[in-house]
């Protein structure tokens, strides 16, 4: 029996004495920074934790919600860890603040100590007063309008981006005004009305090659050549026919278009053939095929003349009479 | 006229005559070939100008009919490959076999002994043998093991291309093409044409035959004429300045074309537009060759020796565009 109440007796000191340990392990604290504010007004209220450096497993602070009875929570701070006296020290700051007046209580707040994950013990803090007061209100004194807005003193670097991109933009557009005042012009080519007529051209051009009696120097290829340039050039330059890129036959065939050079068009064979047997067949025609090379090429320069003259009328016709819509129109 | 240059007066009159036989075969072909007068008549540019024709054009066309009719109507011999990928140079080219009874190894000919070959869809064989026909067209010549026979003249190849199958097709490289004197692109007959084909095949009785115009020794001799057409310097100009065009373009003021062209036309260009155009004259029974003749074959000679850079190939540019560009800048004359 005796040795029962012994052993009872020791079993029961083990278990307060492990329990005691284990608190005397992990002290935590809520303080605040004031007892007293006013409505609105914030404290702050500091929770620590203080654990030995070894060996006392990890401490949860208490999770606040962000408002509570008479309570909101305005911000947070992270877990501040410190060494002090072989301790560590873990430390977390909520600013606190209340929108009822009155005294408050800041209930014990509650630290589980967790040891290989799992929670072995739990800490509590003192519960706090805090006293809510209202703003006094002097009832003696009227009641004041709301203040203006007040204006803030103009400063130079609120505004200098705005500045910076305004002087940019001139100074681009002065520099596009210099560059574009200042480099070469191109020249304006002016359409020149050409000096001399084309049929008068290959006119003058036939004359001249009569006179430099080419066949009666015995050039008959060179005659008939310049013969043949005389009046390609001629078409080229009167009708747009490319006739110099064309040959004989090809020219034959454009010519179908332009009705009185096509009322030409057995004279210009006959002249084309002529010219392409002594141009590329050696074969030397008769003086007086020569003769008539030439008089069939004044012909068909001179048979085409009128029609030039014509479309140059009209044309003029139509340049005066726009001129005259244009007048009455203004 | 009064004829200063009386050789000219002889050769054209002499041409004028000789040439009577191109009328003739015409004639004798169109019994037989309806339409396609574009590719006979470079069927006998070649053979009159010794060159070969590179055919391109959609199955069907009467290509083989036409060159085995034209071999009829010269008596010539004629023989078709049809090139295969499996196809060795021997079978075109011929072969060494052992003859037990004399105990000797003899030459066994190739189809290549002919006078008219027909290589249909040349592309179809692999290099090697493409090679052998090329060496040969140009060669004329055949050398089996140790014995060397030449081929027999006329020699006239026809090699076809299929221009819408180009797989497992070997392209031919621009060398070996540059061998073609001309490169034929036929197309489909006309409407008109079509019927009369329709009516040629569906009638019951057999169709005509065609009987021998001339004999090969004939167009050798023709061939010799075509030589002797006279060709002025102003033409051979007018030929050297189509040919430096697809060169350099910029020097006859198609800038434009620069970029487009890889490479122009070979001095082998040059010649076969010459010899070309000198077989048209003949066809046209003149003794001299005048600008016109220059630009009806010059697409035929021309189209296959004017290489497109990318940039043309993806303009959808063809060599014909080209050339139609250089023809319109290049003065006649």
């Amino acid at each position: 029996m005796g040795k029962q109440i012994i052993v009872k007796t020791l079993i029961l000191f083990a278990i307060l004495g492990y329990g005691l340990g284990s608190q005397a392990q992990v002290q935590v604290s809520a303080r605040t920074d004031t007892n007293r504010i006013r409505i609105g007004e914030q404290v702050k209220l500091i929770l620590s934790a203080t654990l030995p450096d070894k060996g006392a497993g990890n401490v949860v602070f208490p999770q606040l919600p962000d408002s509570f009875t008479h309570w909101e929570v305005v911000s947070r701070t992270g877990f501040d860890t410190s060494a002090a006296n072989g301790n560590k020290v873990l430390q977390q700051t909520l600013v606190l603040t209340s929108f009822d007046s009155g005294s408050w209580n800041l209930p014990a707040l509650k630290f589980d100590v967790l040891s290989n994950g799992a929670v072995t013990d739990s800490a509590f803090t003192d519960s706090l007063l805090i006293d809510v007061g209202t703003v006094e209100v002097d009832t003696t004194k009227a009641f004041k309008p709301i203040k203006a807005v007040r204006s803030v003193p103009w400063s130079f670097w609120d505004y200098w981006l705005y500045f910076a991109i305004g002087i940019s933009v001139i100074l681009i557009g002065i520099g596009l005004f210099v560059y574009f005042r200042s480099r070469p012009k191109k020249e304006v080519l002016k359409p020149t009305a050409p000096a001399v007529p084309p049929y008068e051209v290959a006119l003058l051009a036939l004359r001249q090659l009569k006179e430099e009696k080419l066949w009666q120097q015995g050039d008959v290829k060179q005659y008939y050549t310049r013969i043949t340039d005389i009046l390609r050039a001629y078409f080229e330059q009167q009708f747009n026919i490319p006739a110099l890129e064309q040959t004989s036959e090809e020219l034959l065939q454009h010519i179908k278009p332009v009705t009185i050079l096509n009322q030409q068009r057995d004279r210009l064979r006959d002249l084309l053939t002529i010219a392409d047997l002594a141009k590329f067949a050696k074969l030397t025609p008769t003086p007086e095929e020569h003769e008539r090379a030439l008089s069939q090429a004044f012909e068909i320069v001179e048979w085409t003349k009128p029609a030039v003259e014509k479309a140059k009328e009209s044309e003029k016709a139509n340049d005066a009479d726009a001129g005259k819509t244009e007048g009455a129109g203004n | 006229m009064e004829n200063t240059s009386y050789d000219i007066r002889q050769l054209n009159e002499k041409i004028h005559q000789a040439s009577a036989f191109v009328d003739l075969l015409n004639l004798e072909l169109g019994k037989v070939i309806v339409g396609q007068r574009y590719m006979v008549e470079r069927l006998l540019i070649g053979l009159l100008a010794q060159g070969h024709v590179l055919l391109e054009g959609v199955p069907g066309l009467a290509k083989t009919l036409s060159i085995k009719s034209l071999s009829s109507a010269i008596n010539g011999k004629f023989s078709r490959i049809q090139f295969t990928p499996d196809l060795l140079p021997a079978d075109v080219i011929g072969t060494m076999i052992y003859n037990q009874q004399k105990n000797e190894f003899v030459v066994r000919r190739g189809p290549i002994f002919a006078n008219f070959i027909l290589a249909d869809e040349i592309n179809r064989a692999p290099a090697k043998v493409q090679s052998a026909l090329l060496e040969a067209m140009q060669e004329k010549q055949i050398t089996i093991g140790d014995n060397t026979f030449k081929l027999e003249e006329p020699f006239l190849v026809l090699a076809t291309q299929n221009p819408i199958e180009q797989e497992g097709t070997y392209t031919l490289p621009e060398a070996q093409v540059d061998r073609f004197m001309l490169k034929v692109v036929i197309g489909y007959p006309t409407k008109e044409e079509e019927r009369m084909i329709i009516r040629q095949n569906l009638n019951p009785q057999p169709s005509q035959k065609i009987n021998p115009i001339i004999q090969p020794a004939d167009i050798m001799k023709a061939r010799d004429l075509v030589r002797e057409v006279y060709m002025d310097e102003k033409i051979e100009r007018y030929i050297l300045d189509i040919v430096f065009a697809t060169r350099n373009p910029e020097e006859y003021k198609l800038q434009k074309l620069k970029p487009l062209i890889a490479y122009g036309g070979s001095p082998r260009a040059s010649i076969n537009l010459a010899m070309a155009a000198k077989a048209y004259a003949f066809m046209k029974r003149r003794g001299y060759v005048i600008p016109e003749d220059v630009r009806s074959i010059c697409f035929d000679v021309m189209r296959h020796r004017v290489g497109l850079t990318y940039e043309a190939e993806a303009e959808n540019v063809t060599s014909e565009n080209i050339l139609s560009e250089i023809l319109n800048a290049v003065e006649v004359p």
